[in-house]
Protein backbone atom coordinates (compact mmCIF):
# COMPACT_ATOMS: atom_id res chain seq x y z
CA UNK A 1 0.00 0.00 0.00
CA UNK A 2 2.90 2.31 0.67
CA UNK A 3 3.63 1.95 -2.99
CA UNK A 4 0.50 3.65 -4.23
CA UNK A 5 0.79 6.32 -1.59
CA UNK A 6 4.29 7.14 -2.61
CA UNK A 7 3.36 7.44 -6.23
CA UNK A 8 0.44 9.68 -5.50
CA UNK A 9 2.59 12.04 -3.49
CA UNK A 10 5.22 12.27 -6.13
CA UNK A 11 2.56 12.87 -8.68
CA UNK A 12 1.55 15.98 -6.83
CA UNK A 13 5.00 17.30 -6.29
CA UNK A 14 6.00 17.05 -9.91
CA UNK A 15 2.95 19.04 -10.86
CA UNK A 16 3.15 22.29 -8.95
CA UNK A 17 -0.03 23.99 -7.91
CA UNK A 18 -0.07 26.92 -10.37
CA UNK A 19 -1.97 25.52 -13.30
CA UNK A 20 0.92 24.75 -15.57
CA UNK A 21 0.01 22.79 -18.61
CA UNK A 22 2.28 19.98 -19.64
CA UNK A 23 2.66 18.94 -23.20
CA UNK A 24 3.91 15.62 -24.34
CA UNK A 25 6.82 15.53 -26.66
CA UNK A 26 6.14 14.24 -30.09
CA UNK A 27 8.62 11.99 -31.68
CA UNK A 28 7.07 10.69 -34.83
CA UNK A 29 9.94 10.19 -37.18
CA UNK A 30 8.53 11.95 -40.19
CA UNK A 31 5.66 14.06 -39.09
CA UNK A 32 5.82 17.21 -37.09
CA UNK A 33 3.06 17.37 -34.59
CA UNK A 34 2.28 19.88 -31.98
CA UNK A 35 0.72 18.01 -29.14
CA UNK A 36 -2.27 19.31 -27.32
CA UNK A 37 -2.46 19.69 -23.56
CA UNK A 38 -1.88 16.56 -21.62
CA UNK A 39 -4.94 15.23 -20.06
CA UNK A 40 -5.70 11.73 -19.11
CA UNK A 41 -7.00 11.11 -22.61
CA UNK A 42 -3.82 12.00 -24.43
CA UNK A 43 -1.67 10.11 -21.94
CA UNK A 44 -3.81 7.10 -22.64
CA UNK A 45 -3.47 7.51 -26.34
CA UNK A 46 0.29 7.99 -26.00
CA UNK A 47 0.43 4.69 -24.13
CA UNK A 48 -1.70 3.03 -26.77
CA UNK A 49 0.50 4.41 -29.54
CA UNK A 50 3.52 3.09 -27.67
CA UNK A 51 2.03 -0.42 -27.45
CA UNK A 52 1.05 -0.48 -31.12
CA UNK A 53 4.25 1.11 -32.35
CA UNK A 54 6.16 -1.52 -30.41
CA UNK A 55 4.11 -4.28 -31.98
CA UNK A 56 4.66 -2.93 -35.47
CA UNK A 57 8.42 -3.17 -34.98
CA UNK A 58 8.21 -6.91 -34.51
CA UNK A 59 11.25 -7.47 -36.72
CA UNK A 60 13.30 -5.57 -34.17
CA UNK A 61 12.23 -7.36 -31.00
CA UNK A 62 12.28 -10.79 -32.57
CA UNK A 63 15.79 -10.23 -33.91
CA UNK A 64 16.94 -8.83 -30.57
CA UNK A 65 15.47 -11.79 -28.70
CA UNK A 66 17.23 -14.25 -31.00
CA UNK A 67 20.43 -12.36 -30.46
CA UNK A 68 19.95 -12.41 -26.68
CA UNK A 69 19.90 -16.18 -26.76
CA UNK A 70 22.80 -16.36 -29.16
CA UNK A 71 24.96 -14.16 -26.96
CA UNK A 72 23.89 -15.86 -23.76
CA UNK A 73 25.17 -19.19 -25.00
CA UNK A 74 28.06 -17.94 -27.08
CA UNK A 75 30.92 -20.39 -27.16
CA UNK A 76 28.90 -23.32 -25.86
CA UNK A 77 28.28 -26.33 -28.07
CA UNK A 78 24.70 -27.02 -27.11
CA UNK A 79 23.68 -23.37 -27.04
CA UNK A 80 20.17 -22.77 -25.75
CA UNK A 81 19.68 -26.53 -25.57
CA UNK A 82 21.73 -26.46 -22.40
CA UNK A 83 18.55 -25.32 -20.74
CA UNK A 84 16.79 -28.34 -22.22
CA UNK A 85 19.46 -30.67 -20.90
CA UNK A 86 19.24 -29.11 -17.44
CA UNK A 87 15.48 -29.51 -17.39
CA UNK A 88 15.75 -33.04 -18.74
CA UNK A 89 18.21 -34.09 -16.06
CA UNK A 90 16.03 -32.51 -13.41
CA UNK A 91 12.93 -34.34 -14.65
CA UNK A 92 14.71 -37.68 -14.88
CA UNK A 93 16.29 -37.49 -11.44
CA UNK A 94 13.28 -35.99 -9.68
CA UNK A 95 10.90 -38.28 -11.53
CA UNK A 96 12.17 -41.56 -10.17
CA UNK A 97 12.52 -40.40 -6.58
CA UNK A 98 9.25 -38.54 -6.28
CA UNK A 99 7.24 -41.23 -8.05
CA UNK A 100 8.35 -43.55 -5.26
CA UNK A 101 7.73 -40.87 -2.64
CA UNK A 102 4.19 -40.22 -3.82
CA UNK A 103 3.55 -43.93 -4.52
CA UNK A 104 2.62 -43.00 -8.07
CA UNK A 105 3.57 -45.12 -11.11
CA UNK A 106 6.18 -43.53 -13.40
CA UNK A 107 3.71 -43.94 -16.24
CA UNK A 108 1.54 -41.14 -14.81
CA UNK A 109 4.09 -39.23 -12.76
CA UNK A 110 6.82 -38.54 -15.29
CA UNK A 111 4.57 -36.89 -17.93
CA UNK A 112 2.95 -34.80 -15.20
CA UNK A 113 6.32 -33.66 -13.92
CA UNK A 114 7.82 -33.05 -17.36
CA UNK A 115 4.99 -30.89 -18.66
CA UNK A 116 4.63 -29.22 -15.29
CA UNK A 117 8.27 -28.23 -14.99
CA UNK A 118 8.58 -27.03 -18.58
CA UNK A 119 5.54 -24.75 -18.25
CA UNK A 120 6.56 -23.67 -14.76
CA UNK A 121 9.90 -22.54 -16.07
CA UNK A 122 8.14 -20.53 -18.73
CA UNK A 123 5.72 -18.89 -16.29
CA UNK A 124 8.28 -18.22 -13.58
CA UNK A 125 10.75 -16.94 -16.16
CA UNK A 126 8.20 -14.40 -17.34
CA UNK A 127 7.56 -13.24 -13.79
CA UNK A 128 11.14 -12.99 -12.55
CA UNK A 129 12.55 -11.62 -15.77
CA UNK A 130 9.52 -9.37 -16.07
CA UNK A 131 10.99 -7.35 -13.22
CA UNK A 132 14.04 -6.58 -15.33
CA UNK A 133 12.18 -5.44 -18.45
CA UNK A 134 13.32 -1.84 -18.29
CA UNK A 135 16.36 -1.60 -16.10
CA UNK A 136 18.13 -4.41 -17.90
CA UNK A 137 18.01 -2.28 -21.05
CA UNK A 138 18.62 1.06 -19.35
CA UNK A 139 21.49 1.67 -21.74
CA UNK A 140 19.18 1.50 -24.72
CA UNK A 141 16.47 3.54 -23.04
CA UNK A 142 19.00 6.27 -22.23
CA UNK A 143 20.35 6.32 -25.75
CA UNK A 144 17.62 5.70 -28.29
CA UNK A 145 14.00 6.63 -28.40
CA UNK A 146 12.07 3.37 -28.83
CA UNK A 147 8.56 2.40 -27.80
CA UNK A 148 8.82 1.16 -24.21
CA UNK A 149 6.53 -1.74 -24.99
CA UNK A 150 9.15 -3.07 -27.39
CA UNK A 151 11.32 -4.13 -24.45
CA UNK A 152 8.42 -6.11 -23.00
CA UNK A 153 7.69 -7.83 -26.30
CA UNK A 154 11.35 -8.73 -26.64
CA UNK A 155 11.38 -10.28 -23.18
CA UNK A 156 8.21 -12.29 -23.72
CA UNK A 157 9.38 -13.49 -27.11
CA UNK A 158 12.76 -14.51 -25.71
CA UNK A 159 11.03 -16.59 -23.04
CA UNK A 160 8.82 -18.10 -25.69
CA UNK A 161 11.94 -19.16 -27.58
CA UNK A 162 13.34 -20.73 -24.42
CA UNK A 163 10.03 -22.55 -23.93
CA UNK A 164 10.36 -23.83 -27.48
CA UNK A 165 13.75 -25.34 -26.66
CA UNK A 166 12.56 -26.80 -23.38
CA UNK A 167 9.39 -28.20 -24.81
CA UNK A 168 11.19 -30.91 -26.83
CA UNK A 169 11.33 -32.89 -23.62
CA UNK A 170 7.56 -33.18 -23.38
CA UNK A 171 6.92 -35.16 -26.61
CA UNK A 172 9.87 -37.42 -25.77
CA UNK A 173 8.40 -38.25 -22.36
CA UNK A 174 4.95 -38.65 -23.88
CA UNK A 175 6.30 -41.13 -26.39
CA UNK A 176 7.88 -43.14 -23.62
CA UNK A 177 4.77 -42.99 -21.47
CA UNK A 178 1.78 -42.53 -23.80
CA UNK A 179 -1.21 -40.63 -22.41
CA UNK A 180 -4.84 -40.63 -23.61
CA UNK A 181 -4.38 -37.53 -25.77
CA UNK A 182 -7.07 -36.44 -28.19
CA UNK A 183 -6.32 -34.07 -31.05
CA UNK A 184 -9.33 -31.98 -30.20
CA UNK A 185 -8.05 -31.29 -26.72
CA UNK A 186 -4.66 -30.26 -28.10
CA UNK A 187 -6.42 -27.35 -29.79
CA UNK A 188 -6.80 -25.87 -26.31
CA UNK A 189 -3.08 -25.23 -26.26
CA UNK A 190 -3.58 -22.34 -28.67
CA UNK A 191 -5.85 -20.12 -26.57
CA UNK A 192 -4.03 -21.23 -23.42
CA UNK A 193 -0.67 -20.13 -24.71
CA UNK A 194 -2.22 -16.97 -26.11
CA UNK A 195 -3.59 -15.99 -22.71
CA UNK A 196 -0.29 -16.72 -21.00
CA UNK A 197 1.56 -14.57 -23.55
CA UNK A 198 -0.85 -11.71 -22.84
CA UNK A 199 -0.17 -12.20 -19.15
CA UNK A 200 3.54 -12.14 -19.88
CA UNK A 201 3.16 -8.78 -21.59
CA UNK A 202 1.26 -7.11 -18.79
CA UNK A 203 3.50 -8.63 -16.15
CA UNK A 204 6.69 -7.49 -17.83
CA UNK A 205 5.33 -3.97 -18.28
CA UNK A 206 3.86 -3.59 -14.78
CA UNK A 207 6.56 -5.46 -12.86
CA UNK A 208 9.21 -3.91 -15.07
CA UNK A 209 8.05 -0.39 -14.22
CA UNK A 210 7.62 -1.02 -10.50
CA UNK A 211 11.02 -2.69 -10.35
CA UNK A 212 12.67 0.16 -12.21
CA UNK A 213 11.32 2.51 -9.59
CA UNK A 214 11.68 0.31 -6.48
CA UNK A 215 14.75 -1.83 -6.72
CA UNK A 216 13.67 -3.99 -3.80
CA UNK A 217 10.90 -5.51 -5.83
CA UNK A 218 12.88 -7.99 -7.97
CA UNK A 219 14.39 -9.89 -5.01
CA UNK A 220 10.99 -9.92 -3.28
CA UNK A 221 9.35 -11.30 -6.40
CA UNK A 222 12.13 -13.86 -6.84
CA UNK A 223 11.68 -15.21 -3.33
CA UNK A 224 7.91 -15.32 -3.67
CA UNK A 225 8.23 -17.23 -6.94
CA UNK A 226 10.51 -19.72 -5.22
CA UNK A 227 7.95 -20.34 -2.51
CA UNK A 228 5.14 -20.59 -5.05
CA UNK A 229 7.02 -23.40 -6.81
CA UNK A 230 6.53 -25.62 -3.79
CA UNK A 231 2.96 -24.49 -3.21
CA UNK A 232 1.83 -25.22 -6.76
CA UNK A 233 0.97 -28.74 -7.95
CA UNK A 234 3.83 -29.00 -10.41
CA UNK A 235 5.78 -31.95 -9.11
CA UNK A 236 3.00 -33.26 -6.93
CA UNK A 237 -0.55 -34.15 -7.97
CA UNK A 238 -3.24 -31.71 -6.87
CA UNK A 239 -5.33 -34.60 -5.61
CA UNK A 240 -2.76 -35.12 -2.88
CA UNK A 241 -4.27 -32.13 -1.07
CA UNK A 242 -7.43 -34.10 -0.43
CA UNK A 243 -10.09 -31.92 1.11
CA UNK A 244 -7.89 -28.86 0.77
CA UNK A 245 -7.71 -29.20 -2.97
CA UNK A 246 -9.13 -25.68 -3.35
CA UNK A 247 -5.74 -24.36 -2.29
CA UNK A 248 -4.44 -25.53 -5.65
CA UNK A 249 -7.53 -24.66 -7.62
CA UNK A 250 -7.41 -20.97 -6.76
CA UNK A 251 -3.69 -20.66 -7.51
CA UNK A 252 -3.38 -18.60 -10.71
CA UNK A 253 0.01 -20.10 -11.54
CA UNK A 254 -1.53 -23.53 -11.32
CA UNK A 255 -4.38 -22.35 -13.55
CA UNK A 256 -1.86 -21.21 -16.15
CA UNK A 257 0.07 -24.47 -16.03
CA UNK A 258 -3.08 -26.54 -15.91
CA UNK A 259 -4.65 -25.16 -19.10
CA UNK A 260 -1.53 -26.20 -21.00
CA UNK A 261 -0.73 -29.40 -19.17
CA UNK A 262 -4.13 -31.06 -18.86
CA UNK A 263 -4.71 -31.40 -22.63
CA UNK A 264 -1.23 -32.89 -23.03
CA UNK A 265 -1.92 -35.49 -20.38
CA UNK A 266 -5.41 -36.15 -21.69
CA UNK A 267 -6.89 -35.16 -18.36
CA UNK A 268 -9.77 -32.80 -17.71
CA UNK A 269 -8.79 -29.20 -17.01
CA UNK A 270 -9.59 -28.05 -13.48
CA UNK A 271 -13.02 -26.47 -13.32
CA UNK A 272 -11.80 -22.98 -12.44
CA UNK A 273 -8.57 -22.84 -14.42
CA UNK A 274 -9.91 -21.09 -17.50
CA UNK A 275 -11.94 -18.55 -15.56
CA UNK A 276 -9.05 -17.75 -13.23
CA UNK A 277 -6.64 -17.34 -16.11
CA UNK A 278 -9.09 -15.20 -18.04
CA UNK A 279 -9.79 -13.15 -14.93
CA UNK A 280 -6.16 -12.34 -14.16
CA UNK A 281 -5.56 -11.56 -17.82
CA UNK A 282 -8.32 -8.96 -17.88
CA UNK A 283 -7.55 -7.45 -14.48
CA UNK A 284 -3.80 -7.55 -15.06
CA UNK A 285 -3.98 -5.97 -18.49
CA UNK A 286 -6.22 -3.20 -17.20
CA UNK A 287 -4.05 -2.44 -14.17
CA UNK A 288 -0.87 -2.62 -16.19
CA UNK A 289 -2.25 -0.36 -18.89
CA UNK A 290 -3.45 2.23 -16.39
CA UNK A 291 -0.05 2.26 -14.73
CA UNK A 292 1.75 2.38 -18.06
CA UNK A 293 -0.37 5.26 -19.29
CA UNK A 294 0.22 7.22 -16.11
CA UNK A 295 3.96 6.70 -15.66
CA UNK A 296 5.30 5.81 -19.10
CA UNK A 297 7.14 9.13 -19.44
CA UNK A 298 8.86 8.53 -16.10
CA UNK A 299 10.52 5.27 -17.11
CA UNK A 300 13.46 7.07 -18.67
CA UNK A 301 14.12 8.82 -15.36
CA UNK A 302 13.70 5.68 -13.27
CA UNK A 303 16.14 3.41 -15.01
CA UNK B 1 12.63 19.54 -43.75
CA UNK B 2 13.75 18.78 -40.25
CA UNK B 3 13.60 20.89 -37.13
CA UNK B 4 13.76 20.76 -33.37
CA UNK B 5 11.65 23.15 -31.37
CA UNK B 6 11.45 23.72 -27.64
CA UNK B 7 9.04 26.07 -25.98
CA UNK B 8 9.38 26.72 -22.28
CA UNK B 9 10.73 23.25 -21.67
CA UNK B 10 11.47 22.25 -18.10
CA UNK B 11 12.66 18.89 -16.91
CA UNK B 12 12.39 18.08 -13.28
CA UNK B 13 12.88 14.71 -11.72
CA UNK B 14 13.05 13.31 -8.24
CA UNK B 15 16.10 11.25 -7.43
CA UNK B 16 15.25 8.23 -5.37
CA UNK B 17 18.60 6.66 -4.77
CA UNK B 18 20.74 9.35 -3.24
CA UNK B 19 23.84 7.50 -4.32
CA UNK B 20 22.86 7.15 -7.93
CA UNK B 21 25.38 7.96 -10.58
CA UNK B 22 23.42 10.77 -12.13
CA UNK B 23 23.12 12.51 -8.80
CA UNK B 24 26.83 12.18 -8.21
CA UNK B 25 27.44 13.66 -11.59
CA UNK B 26 25.19 16.56 -10.74
CA UNK B 27 26.66 17.10 -7.32
CA UNK B 28 30.23 16.96 -8.53
CA UNK B 29 30.10 20.47 -9.79
CA UNK B 30 29.67 22.97 -7.02
CA UNK B 31 27.99 25.21 -9.53
CA UNK B 32 24.86 23.10 -9.38
CA UNK B 33 23.90 24.30 -5.93
CA UNK B 34 20.82 26.01 -7.21
CA UNK B 35 19.40 22.98 -8.95
CA UNK B 36 18.74 20.74 -6.03
CA UNK B 37 15.88 21.09 -3.67
CA UNK B 38 14.56 18.75 -1.06
CA UNK B 39 10.85 18.23 -0.87
CA UNK B 40 8.71 17.58 2.17
CA UNK B 41 9.60 13.88 2.03
CA UNK B 42 13.29 14.62 1.92
CA UNK B 43 13.53 13.43 -1.63
CA UNK B 44 15.90 15.30 -3.82
CA UNK B 45 14.38 16.99 -6.79
CA UNK B 46 16.61 17.92 -9.63
CA UNK B 47 15.46 20.77 -11.75
CA UNK B 48 17.67 19.84 -14.64
CA UNK B 49 16.23 22.29 -17.14
CA UNK B 50 14.14 25.39 -16.58
CA UNK B 51 12.15 27.13 -19.23
CA UNK B 52 14.35 26.53 -22.23
CA UNK B 53 13.09 27.72 -25.61
CA UNK B 54 14.72 27.68 -29.00
CA UNK B 55 14.35 26.31 -32.46
CA UNK B 56 16.91 24.63 -34.67
CA UNK B 57 16.32 24.45 -38.39
CA UNK B 58 17.79 22.80 -41.46
CA UNK B 59 21.53 22.86 -41.90
CA UNK B 60 22.27 24.30 -38.48
CA UNK B 61 25.15 23.05 -36.41
CA UNK B 62 24.05 23.78 -32.90
CA UNK B 63 26.36 23.75 -29.88
CA UNK B 64 25.30 23.14 -26.29
CA UNK B 65 27.85 24.38 -23.80
CA UNK B 66 27.97 25.04 -20.09
CA UNK B 67 29.85 24.08 -16.96
CA UNK B 68 29.47 20.62 -15.46
CA UNK B 69 25.91 20.00 -14.42
CA UNK B 70 24.51 22.83 -16.50
CA UNK B 71 21.91 20.53 -18.01
CA UNK B 72 23.62 19.81 -21.32
CA UNK B 73 23.01 16.07 -21.33
CA UNK B 74 19.44 16.49 -20.14
CA UNK B 75 18.83 18.92 -22.97
CA UNK B 76 20.29 16.47 -25.49
CA UNK B 77 18.07 13.73 -24.10
CA UNK B 78 15.02 15.91 -24.54
CA UNK B 79 16.08 16.66 -28.12
CA UNK B 80 16.62 12.95 -28.76
CA UNK B 81 13.14 12.16 -27.46
CA UNK B 82 14.42 10.14 -24.52
CA UNK B 83 13.15 12.45 -21.79
CA UNK B 84 9.72 13.89 -22.14
CA UNK B 85 9.63 17.45 -20.77
CA UNK B 86 7.89 17.87 -17.43
CA UNK B 87 6.60 21.24 -18.56
CA UNK B 88 6.59 23.02 -21.85
CA UNK B 89 6.44 21.56 -25.29
CA UNK B 90 8.84 19.86 -27.60
CA UNK B 91 8.29 19.13 -31.26
CA UNK B 92 10.58 17.65 -33.83
CA UNK B 93 10.62 16.43 -37.35
CA UNK B 94 13.24 14.23 -38.90
CA UNK B 95 15.02 10.98 -38.25
CA UNK B 96 17.15 11.33 -35.15
CA UNK B 97 20.39 9.55 -34.47
CA UNK B 98 21.86 10.15 -31.04
CA UNK B 99 25.32 9.41 -29.76
CA UNK B 100 25.01 10.15 -26.09
CA UNK B 101 27.23 7.59 -24.46
CA UNK B 102 29.86 5.48 -26.16
CA UNK B 103 29.35 2.14 -24.54
CA UNK B 104 25.63 2.43 -24.41
CA UNK B 105 23.95 0.57 -27.22
CA UNK B 106 27.11 -1.40 -27.77
CA UNK B 107 26.89 -4.99 -26.70
CA UNK B 108 30.27 -5.65 -25.15
CA UNK B 109 30.11 -9.40 -25.73
CA UNK B 110 29.26 -9.10 -29.39
CA UNK B 111 31.88 -8.45 -32.03
CA UNK B 112 32.41 -5.12 -33.74
CA UNK B 113 30.63 -6.34 -36.85
CA UNK B 114 27.63 -7.57 -34.88
CA UNK B 115 27.49 -4.25 -33.10
CA UNK B 116 27.35 -2.40 -36.39
CA UNK B 117 24.23 -4.38 -37.27
CA UNK B 118 22.85 -3.92 -33.77
CA UNK B 119 23.37 -0.18 -33.77
CA UNK B 120 21.64 0.00 -37.12
CA UNK B 121 18.70 -1.96 -35.77
CA UNK B 122 18.23 0.47 -32.91
CA UNK B 123 18.09 3.21 -35.50
CA UNK B 124 15.35 1.36 -37.31
CA UNK B 125 17.49 -0.03 -40.10
CA UNK B 126 16.78 -3.62 -40.93
CA UNK B 127 19.74 -6.02 -40.64
CA UNK B 128 19.51 -6.84 -44.36
CA UNK B 129 20.05 -3.23 -45.28
CA UNK B 130 22.66 -2.76 -42.61
CA UNK B 131 24.67 -5.73 -43.84
CA UNK B 132 25.03 -4.01 -47.18
CA UNK B 133 26.48 -1.00 -45.47
CA UNK B 134 28.64 -2.93 -43.05
CA UNK B 135 31.66 -2.95 -45.35
CA UNK B 136 31.57 0.80 -45.68
CA UNK B 137 31.21 1.22 -41.93
CA UNK B 138 34.07 -1.18 -41.34
CA UNK B 139 36.26 0.82 -43.65
CA UNK B 140 35.44 4.08 -41.93
CA UNK B 141 36.35 2.68 -38.51
CA UNK B 142 39.79 1.53 -39.79
CA UNK B 143 39.58 -1.17 -37.13
CA UNK B 144 40.52 -4.03 -39.46
CA UNK B 145 40.67 -7.41 -37.77
CA UNK B 146 39.49 -5.96 -34.50
CA UNK B 147 36.00 -5.93 -35.97
CA UNK B 148 35.79 -9.67 -35.42
CA UNK B 149 36.75 -9.36 -31.76
CA UNK B 150 34.31 -8.71 -28.91
CA UNK B 151 33.88 -5.00 -28.27
CA UNK B 152 34.92 -5.72 -24.67
CA UNK B 153 38.51 -5.75 -25.89
CA UNK B 154 38.30 -2.31 -27.49
CA UNK B 155 39.83 0.88 -26.19
CA UNK B 156 37.59 3.89 -25.62
CA UNK B 157 38.84 5.46 -28.83
CA UNK B 158 38.05 2.33 -30.82
CA UNK B 159 34.53 2.18 -29.41
CA UNK B 160 34.00 5.77 -30.45
CA UNK B 161 35.08 4.99 -33.98
CA UNK B 162 32.73 2.05 -34.15
CA UNK B 163 29.76 3.86 -32.62
CA UNK B 164 30.23 6.96 -34.74
CA UNK B 165 30.71 5.09 -37.99
CA UNK B 166 27.72 2.85 -37.42
CA UNK B 167 25.43 5.64 -36.29
CA UNK B 168 26.20 7.89 -39.20
CA UNK B 169 26.37 5.37 -42.05
CA UNK B 170 22.84 6.31 -43.01
CA UNK B 171 22.83 10.09 -42.87
CA UNK B 172 20.32 10.99 -40.16
CA UNK B 173 18.25 14.16 -40.45
CA UNK B 174 19.30 15.09 -36.95
CA UNK B 175 22.51 14.00 -35.30
CA UNK B 176 22.81 14.56 -31.56
CA UNK B 177 26.21 14.06 -29.98
CA UNK B 178 27.44 14.38 -26.43
CA UNK B 179 30.93 15.48 -25.54
CA UNK B 180 32.55 12.05 -25.51
CA UNK B 181 33.42 12.41 -29.16
CA UNK B 182 36.36 14.57 -28.18
CA UNK B 183 38.07 11.45 -26.85
CA UNK B 184 38.81 10.41 -30.41
CA UNK B 185 42.25 11.11 -31.85
CA UNK B 186 42.97 13.99 -34.21
CA UNK B 187 42.95 11.83 -37.32
CA UNK B 188 39.55 10.41 -36.47
CA UNK B 189 38.14 13.80 -35.51
CA UNK B 190 39.09 15.20 -38.91
CA UNK B 191 37.41 12.31 -40.61
CA UNK B 192 34.34 12.62 -38.43
CA UNK B 193 34.15 16.34 -39.09
CA UNK B 194 34.26 15.79 -42.85
CA UNK B 195 31.42 13.31 -42.59
CA UNK B 196 29.32 15.58 -40.39
CA UNK B 197 29.98 18.53 -42.68
CA UNK B 198 28.90 16.45 -45.64
CA UNK B 199 25.51 15.73 -44.23
CA UNK B 200 24.98 19.08 -42.66
CA UNK B 201 25.41 20.44 -46.21
CA UNK B 202 22.48 18.26 -47.27
CA UNK B 203 20.34 20.17 -44.80
CA UNK B 204 20.66 18.03 -41.73
CA UNK B 205 20.95 19.24 -38.18
CA UNK B 206 23.84 18.65 -35.84
CA UNK B 207 23.54 19.21 -32.11
CA UNK B 208 26.81 18.89 -30.23
CA UNK B 209 27.51 19.25 -26.52
CA UNK B 210 31.13 19.77 -25.67
CA UNK B 211 33.59 21.28 -23.27
CA UNK B 212 36.09 21.73 -26.03
CA UNK B 213 35.60 25.30 -27.18
CA UNK B 214 37.93 24.63 -30.05
CA UNK B 215 35.75 21.79 -31.30
CA UNK B 216 32.61 23.87 -30.86
CA UNK B 217 34.16 26.74 -32.80
CA UNK B 218 35.21 24.43 -35.59
CA UNK B 219 32.00 22.43 -35.89
CA UNK B 220 29.15 24.71 -34.96
CA UNK B 221 27.65 27.96 -36.14
CA UNK B 222 25.09 28.61 -33.43
CA UNK B 223 24.51 27.47 -29.91
CA UNK B 224 23.16 27.78 -26.43
CA UNK B 225 25.00 28.43 -23.18
CA UNK B 226 23.32 26.80 -20.20
CA UNK B 227 23.93 27.47 -16.55
CA UNK B 228 22.18 25.57 -13.77
CA UNK B 229 19.57 24.41 -16.22
CA UNK B 230 18.73 27.88 -17.45
CA UNK B 231 19.46 29.58 -20.70
CA UNK B 232 22.19 32.19 -20.49
CA UNK B 233 22.76 32.97 -24.13
CA UNK B 234 21.45 31.71 -27.43
CA UNK B 235 23.24 32.97 -30.48
CA UNK B 236 26.27 32.78 -32.73
CA UNK B 237 29.07 30.56 -31.53
CA UNK B 238 31.47 33.45 -30.90
CA UNK B 239 28.98 35.06 -28.58
CA UNK B 240 28.21 31.99 -26.48
CA UNK B 241 31.89 31.16 -26.22
CA UNK B 242 32.80 34.57 -24.87
CA UNK B 243 29.96 34.33 -22.36
CA UNK B 244 31.13 30.85 -21.41
CA UNK B 245 34.65 32.12 -20.74
CA UNK B 246 33.26 34.85 -18.55
CA UNK B 247 31.08 32.34 -16.74
CA UNK B 248 33.95 29.95 -16.19
CA UNK B 249 36.10 32.73 -14.73
CA UNK B 250 33.61 34.16 -12.29
CA UNK B 251 31.97 30.83 -11.58
CA UNK B 252 28.53 32.34 -11.78
CA UNK B 253 26.67 35.18 -13.37
CA UNK B 254 24.75 37.69 -11.30
CA UNK B 255 21.12 36.86 -10.78
CA UNK B 256 20.36 34.26 -13.39
CA UNK B 257 16.82 33.98 -12.16
CA UNK B 258 15.88 37.16 -13.96
CA UNK B 259 15.81 36.74 -17.71
CA UNK B 260 18.93 38.11 -19.28
CA UNK B 261 18.62 40.67 -22.04
CA UNK B 262 20.50 38.44 -24.45
CA UNK B 263 17.94 35.69 -24.00
CA UNK B 264 15.13 38.02 -24.81
CA UNK B 265 16.93 39.20 -27.89
CA UNK B 266 17.54 35.68 -29.09
CA UNK B 267 13.92 34.80 -28.85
Amino acid sequence: MTLTKDIDLRDRETRPSPPMTTFPATFSANTATDAGPVERASRTSAALVDLLEGLSQSWLWTTLAHQDLKLRYRGSILGPFWQTVTTGVMIASMGFIYAKLFHTPLQTYLPLLAAGLVFWQFASGLITEGCTTFYSVQGIIQQVRLPFSLHAYRLVYRNLLILGHNFVIVPIVLMMFPQPITWLRLLELGPGLGLIILNGVWISILFGMISARFRDVPPIVASIVQVVFFMTPIFWPADGLGRNRWLAEINPIYAAIDVLRAPLLGQPTERYSWSILLGITVVGCAASFAFFARFRARIAFWV
Amino acid sequence: MSFLRLRGVSVEFPIYQASSRSLKKLLLASSTRGNLGRDAHDRINVLALTDVSFQIGDGERFAVIGLNGAGKTTLLKVLAGIYEPTHGRFASSGKVSSLLDIQVGLNLDATGRENIILRGMYMGIHPYEMRERAAEVAEFTELGDYLDMPVRTYSAGMMIRLAFAASTCVPPDILIMDEWLTAGDAHFLDKAQRRVEAFVRTSSILVLASHSLELVERWCNRGILLHQGRTVTIGPVAEIISDYRQLAEIGTLPDLAAPLPSVEAAQ
